[in-house]
């Protein structure tokens, strides 16, 4: 179990993280589906090319699409990119950073995908068994074209009355499975280059302006990620309150009657439980709901967050984020100036 | 292995959103597995074929939609909160949209995913159009012009039924297999491909549009959420502290009448007597738990007026108006726990 809760917490550490481990997650699904998937080609002639190049391209467009949706980070994109200036400037740079690392990681489960297909060979010779050249096969010498193009498209079917136990068949599928996994291998092996390529000789450009968006984008996610968590407590503490709220204003209400009603002065129910506002107004409550206590102001504070987020800049002037923050710099000012310090 | 289960509910429950996306991913593999132990058993008579498959494309469904609805919690919480009177909160339409939407959304995907399995599998379609196959193009086309249609259909309809079937002289059976399944599995994957544009088009279009309104409807449906679990768990705390007060009572009534020498043991209502015995030690934490709410006509005026009349979101006039304490021009920001922290160490 406590493997188990490393190996989440190493995930969830960062955005990347999480992000790699939903593709990953997402690719042996792909797999599974692959080999579960009952393949069924229709061995007629005009169907065979639709449903094989169908089954090529329809559930990568899919699984893309997945992929999209599963990771996070491309709504935290889009609204990143749609939201108003406000304070903060928008740099298009990060957004692009965001959208070239969520379509690459979208584009895993579609190519694994693909290769498999083209490594199994029978999408490539249902869609293609009746393009081949018959002239490349001597068995098909002394037959008809029409007769010609039906055996070709009963090639993939194995068990099919036409062609069982035909030699033709079997060279003519064999060339097709072969010419497939010579392009599968191609593929793959070009990805493979093409991505290590990429990723040695990327620091030769520009490795600092990558390695700010890297940081930015990923600010942006965890930004996202911890608001709605405060919002949560936020959410939590207002509740807790107003409940206990509403049980001290009934028992006001009571005491209020039982001093109108009670002739010999004494409140019935001695002054053990002391004066509400004092109950809950406990340090710690009211830390946490930072001055906000009304459903305008929430919906202020929600409406502020959109459309204008605060600036990038925790030593910012005063009066933006709370008295005591503008003399009190710790940390580095976090514009985009990445190498000023600010002294405390 | 029950210290295994409380932590995977736990890291499930960390998070409202990780839990309901949990709960969902469940019921499609619940979906995925009924199906595949689900013995289908095609009926190959004219007439009954086309109404067994649709009944199994479309009822299931049904039922794990509203299976969906009921196994979530929050329709109650929508249904509450739909229904209530006003009082002194106002109630907002955007909310209610909201929570309805995403229990919707959740409870669609069983759904999807049995009909796109049964569409891919393809048993279903076959049993429903075996007797809408083109038999002159795929079959012995010369000899279908010759039966009569009741015929034709009879003979066809036993298509899915390998054992019975007896029309290999007009149409091979694999052949109308293939062909019918080839369609059926296209069909699948096109809806599987549209059902995930539009979950995509809706999910990316959405920051677009709506974004401030969508971030309120979010805070408050969780929050709804969250001071009801608060209520409950605030009347169940006071139940206890009650009933632990009324058995006290009892027992110190009891107690009194017996020193008494009171044999027809009236042990009647307390408060006169109650100065007289002196109350055990726990007994003042309890009755503050009471908050002061110590009989039924009260507690039930309470749990009623919870209902009828919501207090106002706006926690007590006595915290500092909202201009005050520098939140100037409605502050961006609230303060971060960390800040709050410096704040102390000054």
């Amino acid at each position: 179990m406590d493997k188990f809760r490393m190996f989440f917490q190493h995930f969830q550490s960062s955005s990347e993280s999480v992000m790699n481990g939903i593709c990953l997650l997402l690719a042996v699904v792909t797999v599974k589906l692959y080999s579960s998937f009952d393949f069924n080609c229709p061995c007629l002639a005009h169907y065979n090319a639709l449903y094989g190049l169908g089954l090529l391209l329809a559930p990568p467009l899919t699984l893309f699409l997945c992929g999209l949706l599963a990771n996070r980070q491309s709504v935290v994109m889009v609204e990143e990119w749609r939201r108003p200036a406000g304070h903060r400037r928008k740099d298009p740079g990060i957004i692009r950073y965001m959208c070239s690392s969520v379509l690459q990681r979208a584009l895993a489960a579609p190519l694994v995908w693909i290769l498999l297909a083209l490594l199994d060979g029978k999408c490539f010779v249902c869609a293609f068994s009746n393009s081949v050249d018959p002239e490349k096969f001597l068995d098909f010498a002394n037959m008809t074209p029409s007769q010609v193009q039906l055996f070709l498209a009963k090639v993939p079917c194995k068990e099919d009355e036409l062609v069982r136990n035909s030699p033709a068949r079997k060279a003519v599928s064999r060339y097709l499975r072969c010419l497939s996994q010579a392009i599968g291998w191609s593929v793959t092996l070009l990805l493979i280059i093409a991505a290590f390529l990429a990723r040695c000789l990327r620091p030769c450009f520009d490795q600092t302006v990558f390695l700010q968006r890297r940081y930015w984008s990923n600010y942006v996610d965890l930004e996202q990620k911890l608001f709605d968590e405060t919002c949560c407590e936020h959410a939590r503490d207002f509740a807790h309150r107003c409940v206990l709220h509403f049980f001290a204003s009934m028992q006001s209400e009571l005491q209020a009657r039982g001093l109108r009603w009670d002739n010999a002065g004494k409140s019935p129910e001695p002054p053990a439980v002391p004066e509400p506002p004092e109950v809950l107004d406990s340090g710690s409550g009211k830390a946490h709901l930072r001055a906000i206590s009304s459903r305008e102001q929430v919906d202020r504070l929600l409406s502020t967050w959109y459309s204008s987020k605060p600036p990038l800049d925790l030593a910012a002037s005063p009066g933006l984020c709370g008295g005591g923050l503008s003399h009190r710099a710790p940390t580095f000012a976090l514009g985009t100036r990445l190498s000023q310090h600010t002294d405390v | 292995t029950m210290d295994k289960f409380r932590m995977i509910f736990q890291f499930l429950q960390s998070n409202q959103e990780s839990f309901m996306n949990g709960i969902c991913g469940i019921m499609a593999l619940a979906s995925a597995q009924m199906y595949s132990a689900f013995d289908f058993n095609c009926p190959c008579l004219p007439g009954y074929n086309a109404a067994y498959s649709a009944g199994i494309l479309l009822a299931p469904p049904l039922v794990l939609f509203l299976l969906g609805l009921v196994m979530n919690n929050n329709v109650s919480m929508l249904a509450e909160e739909w229904k209530r009177p006003p009082g002194r909160r106002a109630k907002d339409p955007a909310v209610l949209r909201y929570m309805f939407c995403s229990m919707a959304q959740r409870a669609l995907i069983a759904p999807v995913v049995w009909v796109a399995v049964t569409l891919l599998d393809g048993k279903c379609f076959l049993c429903a159009f075996c007797t809408a196959v083109p038999v002159t193009a795929l079959g012995n086309g010369s000899l279908a012009p010759g039966l009569p249609a009741p015929e034709l259909a009879r003979l066809l309809a036993r298509v899915p039924c390998p054992e019975i079937y007896d029309g290999d002289w007009l149409l091979a059976r694999e052949v109308a297999v293939r062909y019918l399944r080839c369609i059926s599995q296209a069909l699948g994957w096109s809806f599987v491909l549209l059902t995930t544009l539009l979950a995509f088009v809706v999910r990316s279009v959405r920051p677009c549009f709506t974004q401030a309104a969508f971030l309120k409807s979010k805070y408050w449906s969780h929050y709804i959420d969250i001071e009801r679990k608060l209520f409950d768990e605030t009347c169940t705390e006071h139940a206890k502290a009650f009933a632990k007060v009324c058995i006290q009572q009892f027992f110190e009534a009891m107690n009194h009448d017996l020193e008494l020498g009171h044999t027809h043991g009236t042990l009647a209502t307390a408060p006169a007597s109650a100065a007289a015995p002196i109350p055990p030690d726990g007994a003042e934490e309890e009755r503050e738990k009471l908050r002061g709410i110590t009989d039924q006509g009260t507690m039930n005026r309470l749990l009623t007026s919870w209902h009828k009349c919501k207090p106002p979101l706006q926690l007590g006039r006595e915290e500092p108006p909202l201009m005050g304490n520098g939140w100037a021009g409605g502050g961006p920001r609230p303060p971060r726990k960390e800040v709050a922290t410096y704040f102390s160490k000054v």
